[in-house]
């Protein structure tokens, strides 16, 4: 178990006939989506757009991504990690308890009827939302939806990618992986990386209030973070960088205005399928850009006596 | 300036073999003679021409995404803390960029060339490539799986496929072209491979494995790219792929290729009970035919994680494996599958792997077109060559491993039957001279006047493992890098690219066809010259 099919975007607007939203909301949190990549596009392989793919959406609630649907599947809540489960049993012709099912808010007739659905799919993919891998059940949930995916393609082509969002969070994520290894969790307080998730990600150390300072950028987590996190970053002295006010500069000591990244400043962004794509400023900005304050924070630093924890320990032994 | 005395000099590209000379530097470059300046006593030392990779993934979004997917290799991998000189980083089996750099100029290699390359991600792998120290680079960008350049094939449109191709390798700021799985990743868009070379493929009805790798060897010849076509064949690891690997060979009469990782390729028997090596029928016939190069995709057994843009055959390892698998297909252009594995010696099928990658370097008998390589990560991590080359060099030591494999295995291999050993200076012609002149870098892999000046220098040791694992000097453009294991000065290495020319109207035709598959703007899709860390242009031939 384990592991992650997927494919770029342009691969699902070419080949998808077969779309799956589970735990998300795209209409309204990534309205785009529809438009550009999954249902309305005509693709190489699905000349007739719309009409030639079929669309689930898999929620706990009515949402206004209902109407873009073919079959709306509502669960109840927290019971994801069950239907996940049924569905690659029934996936692989296993037996199921109708009773146990029917806790899920859904019956077997319906899941089959699902599964059905992806087998005869000639490319499918599954687009999960923050609604699955935040809720009950957490990476056990995103285990699941990707384990299914895998084994989908045992009978046919199958793809599965999370609805990521919050700018951009995967580009944080790639640069990460390319310099220390981890996508998220890293703790470099050893000189080297190292990954924990739950030890080192960032809610879990703020809210337990191990950090001591704080620099924050392209984030809100003052909007976000449970409320011992948002009491700690008014605590410490928190550095953010922003082009506007926010619920994060409020709470914190200094706010530095930066440049709109893709509006008036350069860069890369990454989107969710891990494509870089470059941003060029249309505008000119009077703020500095978010590189260039790092950078001068950085030199600031570099200027003052040497610290590494090398140094540290041999000034300590001496 | 920088003279370096007394050393055994191994410099076969030059003709020299075990000499002892003076090696002199100016302005990162070999030069004739210098006045003054430090001078390295490099006595009782062995001086070649720094290392050269021909096949290697180090950057970009499949050994990203490998990264991700193993925690659990990574948090074993050896840590590299930073210091006000050097930066943090991982090595294990998918080092971080840095630390990538470091192990490879620590082992005294200073050119790797990155083996796949998606031109839609190509900014992603520039900018792992910009943040890998040390080491000159350069990359190959994959085109066998290219709908746009299929569809010109179906068409019969040989020309203008060239100007797209130009057009394509100068967008992704490449060095070559590589071919994967020729026809094979676009058939597993839809959940299929390609395993026969004249069977065309999903939705085309001229377009065939054989037909891909003919016109685009042609292209690329045409083109006059400084390294030929790269080719990865179809059917990797696959019992009886031998007979696909030499049906490539015949399809591509008369023109010039480089065959990817061939160990992989050089399987014979029906299935994995009856695998069996068939290196020497491979061979055989490579020897005869002058028009190829390769290189051996050694394995060694142990942990690793296997990264390739053939997804298919991926998909074939997990379900064998049952362990994780990762797969990213990339619209238009390719895919990429990744399986973490383990080689076992007691493993039938792993340890005729094993003989088969040695059995390719000894029984191919040009030095000059068979080169060390383990495909890493895919056969085993490159910071574990010097095992391979103890294993070329030492051929008492080559029997004990030989003897500990499984009785099955052994009856199913040649290895045992072989007496050739490597020599110092043909250990410099696989690893250096030889993978530099395939590349087309006439800078690199000697230690001529003019060339630049990358420089290993290694303690005489009768183990060569110990040898080349620890070199006591690694000089690059003419600067001291690594003393005695220690990474002394951190400079960035070049990229090299080349930019072919192309009909200046071909981005008529391109962008519409583009613009209706893609989803990314056209003007976004080139890799803009700017991104790129000192590139430097190498000329056609």
């Amino acid at each position: 178990m384990g592991g992650k099919i997927t494919c770029t975007l342009g691969e699902v607007k070419n080949r998808a006939d077969f779309i799956i939203y589970w735990g998300g909301n795209p209409a309204e949190c990534h309205p785009r989506h529809f438009t550009k990549y999954t249902l309305t596009q005509k693709g190489r392989f699905v000349p007739e757009g719309r009409k030639g793919r079929f669309m689930v959406l898999v929620d706990i609630r009515e949402t206004p991504s209902v109407k873009a649907a073919d079959l709306f599947l509502q669960i109840r809540p927290g019971k994801d990690f069950e239907v996940l489960t049924t569905l690659r049993a029934l996936v692989k012709n296993q037996r199921v308890n109708a009773e146990s099912v029917a806790e899920t808010g859904l019956s077997v007739d319906q899941l089959q009827d699902l599964v059905n659905r992806m087998k005869r799919a000639k490319f499918g993919v599954i687009f999960f939302g923050m609604g699955l891998s935040m809720t009950r059940g957490k990476h056990m949930n995103s285990a699941g939806v990707l384990s299914l995916a895998a084994e989908l393609n045992a009978f046919t082509k199958f793809v599965c990618m999370p609805m990521r969002g919050h700018g951009n969070v995967t580009g944080s994520d790639m640069v990460l992986r390319w310099s220390t290894g981890y996508p998220f969790g890293v703790s470099l307080s050893r000189g080297y990386p190292r990954f924990n998730p739950g030890e080192f990600s960032t809610v879990d150390l703020i809210v337990r209030g191990d950090n001591d300072a704080a620099l924050i950028l392209g984030a809100d987590p003052g909007a976000t973070m449970p409320q011992p996190g948002i009491d700690h970053l008014a605590r410490i002295p928190t550095i953010v960088l922003d082009p506007k006010v926010t619920h994060t500069s409020r709470l914190s000591r200094v706010h530095i205005t930066t440049a709109v990244t893709g509006i008036s400043a350069p860069g890369t962004a990454y989107r969710m399928d891990e494509i870089p794509l470059p941003l060029r400023p249309a505008l000119k900005s009077p703020y500095p850009t978010d590189e260039e304050v790092v950078r001068r924070i950085r030199e600031a630093v570099a200027a003052k006596p040497a610290w590494s924890p090398e140094t540290h320990v041999r000034a300590a032994i001496a | 300036m920088l003279r370096i005395t007394g050393g055994k000099v191994y410099d076969p590209a030059n003709g020299i073999d075990g000499v002892v000379k003076d090696v002199c530097i100016s302005d990162g470059r070999i030069v004739s003679q210098v006045e003054g300046g430090r001078s390295i006593d490099a006595t009782g030392l062995v001086v070649f021409p720094g290392g050269v990779d021909v096949h290697t993934h180090v950057a970009g979004a499949a050994l990203n995404f490998a990264r991700g997917l193993t925690p659990e290799h990574m948090r074993r991998g050896l840590p590299f803390v930073h210091t006000p000189e050097f930066r943090a980083g991982l090595g294990g089996i998918t080092p971080t960029t840095f630390a990538t750099g470091y192990l490879y100029a620590g082992m005294g290699w200073t050119t790797v060339n990155e083996a796949a390359m998606p031109v839609l991600s190509a900014r992603h792998t520039h900018e792992e490539l910009h943040d890998t120290p040390i080491v000159d680079k350069s990359t190959l960008v994959l085109m066998a799986n290219n709908e746009i350049v299929l569809d010109l094939l179906e068409a019969g449109e040989l020309e203008r496929a060239r100007h797209v191709v130009a057009w394509l390798i100068g967008a992704a700021k490449a060095y070559g072209v590589k071919a994967v799985n020729p026809g094979g990743v676009v058939n597993w868009k839809y959940g299929h491979d390609a395993k026969k070379l004249f069977e065309s493929i999903d939705g085309y009805s001229k377009v065939t494995p054989a037909r891909i790798i003919s016109d685009l060897a042609t292209i690329i010849d045409d083109l006059g790219l400084p390294h030929p076509l790269h080719i990865h064949c179809n059917n990797l690891g696959a019992p009886g792929n031998f007979t696909t690997t030499i049906e490539t060979m015949k399809v591509l009469e008369g023109r010039r290729a480089h065959l990817a990782h061939l160990q992989f390729h050089s399987y014979g028997g029906d299935d994995w009970g009856s695998m069996r090596s068939e290196a020497a029928t491979v061979a055989e016939y490579f020897n005869t035919h002058t028009n190829f190069t390769t290189d051996a995709g050694a394995i060694l057994f142990g942990n690793t994680v296997t990264i390739t843009a053939d997804g298919p055959w991926q998909h074939v390892l997990y379900q064998l494996t049952g362990h994780k698998w990762g797969n990213l297909d990339v619209e238009n252009e390719t895919g990429c599958g990744i399986v973490p594995y383990v080689y076992k010696e007691h493993k039938l099928v792993n340890a005729i792997q094993w003989a088969v990658g040695l059995e390719l370097l000894l029984l191919i008998t040009d030095p000059w077109r068979i080169f060390l390589t383990t495909d890493h990560p895919n056969g085993a991590c490159f910071w574990r060559y010097p095992e391979l080359i103890r294993l070329l060099m030492d051929v008492e030591y080559r029997r004990e491993c030989v003897n500990r494999l499984p009785e099955e295995a052994q009856k199913r291999i040649v290895l045992a039957d072989l007496d050739r050993k490597y020599t110092l200076s043909d250990i410099a012609i696989i690893t250096s001279a030889g993978p530099a002149r395939a590349l087309g870098l006439t800078q690199k892999g000697h230690l001529g006047v003019g060339a630049d000046a990358d420089v290993a220098l290694y303690h005489a040791n009768p183990d060569p493992s110990l040898m080349f694992e620890y070199p006591r000097y690694v000089i690059k453009s003419g600067e001291v890098v690594v003393e005695d294991g220690e990474i002394r000065s951190v400079s960035n290495g070049r990229q090299f690219l080349v930019q072919p020319p192309f009909d200046e109207h071909i981005t008529e035709y391109l962008r519409p066809v583009f613009q209706k598959v893609y989803t990314m703007s056209f003007d976004n899709y080139p890799v803009e010259m700017e991104r790129i860390r000192r590139p430097e242009v190498i000329g056609t031939v």
